[in-house]
């Protein structure tokens, strides 16, 4: 298969990489299949929707961030990622988690009950 | 959208297995009970509002051009959990 991405150009993969979201994620619902895609050189993820590729979510491990912050058995957490020109004003979403299997390729997304996490936290800092 | 009116302590059946009960009223403010299957999400409408905004903009930003976040020291959380 391929897609056509907005930061990577045309990515060739075989579809057994694909990563199911039966829920989808808040806001795109109806958009269920990704390409879960990670630069080396680059401490961020990206969420690729497969049947709209131009819809993508840069994310990064939120154990990176927070080691204690709430784990799903099997899953990895990511926090979709609000991109900003200025570096200091990227921010991380701690409120709605996205978890992910990469053994069954599977994930889904949250929305924790607690004040503590808010959507938009500055992910860096000077 | 259907309008109900209830009571103190009366519930609301939504198909078999969700029921929406009044637990308190008080000025104001009404305290529901909601009892579901695990895999129905119960929600604030207004969170579930905020967070799908949030992730909106960031499909939008995410076209924006890469910069080099590699040097860049992120801002670690120490202890947000009790």
């Amino acid at each position: 298969m391929q897609i056509k991405t907005n930061q990577f150009g045309i990515l060739e993969f075989d579809s057994n990489i694909i990563i199911k979201f039966e829920s989808g994620i808040f806001g795109f619902e109806q958009l269920r299949d990704y390409l879960l895609i990670k630069v080396d050189t680059d401490v961020l993820f990206w969420l690729n929707s497969i049947d709209e590729p131009e819809i993508a979510f840069p994310m990064i491990g939120l154990r990176l961030i927070d080691e204690g912050y709430p784990q799903e058995i099997e899953h990895e957490a990511f926090g979709i990622v609000n991109m900003n020109p200025e570096i200091l004003k990227i921010t991380v979403n701690l409120k709605a988690p996205v978890y992910i299997n990469q053994t069954n390729k599977s994930g889904y997304q949250k929305i924790l009950d607690s004040d503590k996490y808010p959507v938009k936290f500055n992910l860096f800092k000077e | 959208m259907l309008i109900l009116t209830r009571k103190f302590n009366e519930e609301i059946k939504i198909g078999s297995d969700i029921t929406v009960k009044v637990l308190s009223i008080s000025d104001g403010q009404v305290k529901l009970g909601i009892t579901a299957p695990n895999n129905v999400e119960i929600f604030r409408g207004e969170i579930y509002e905020k967070v799908k905004q949030t992730i909106i903009e960031a499909s939008l930003s995410s076209k924006e051009k890469l910069a080099d976040l590699s040097k860049i020291n992120l801002n670690k959380i120490r202890k947000i959990t009790d």
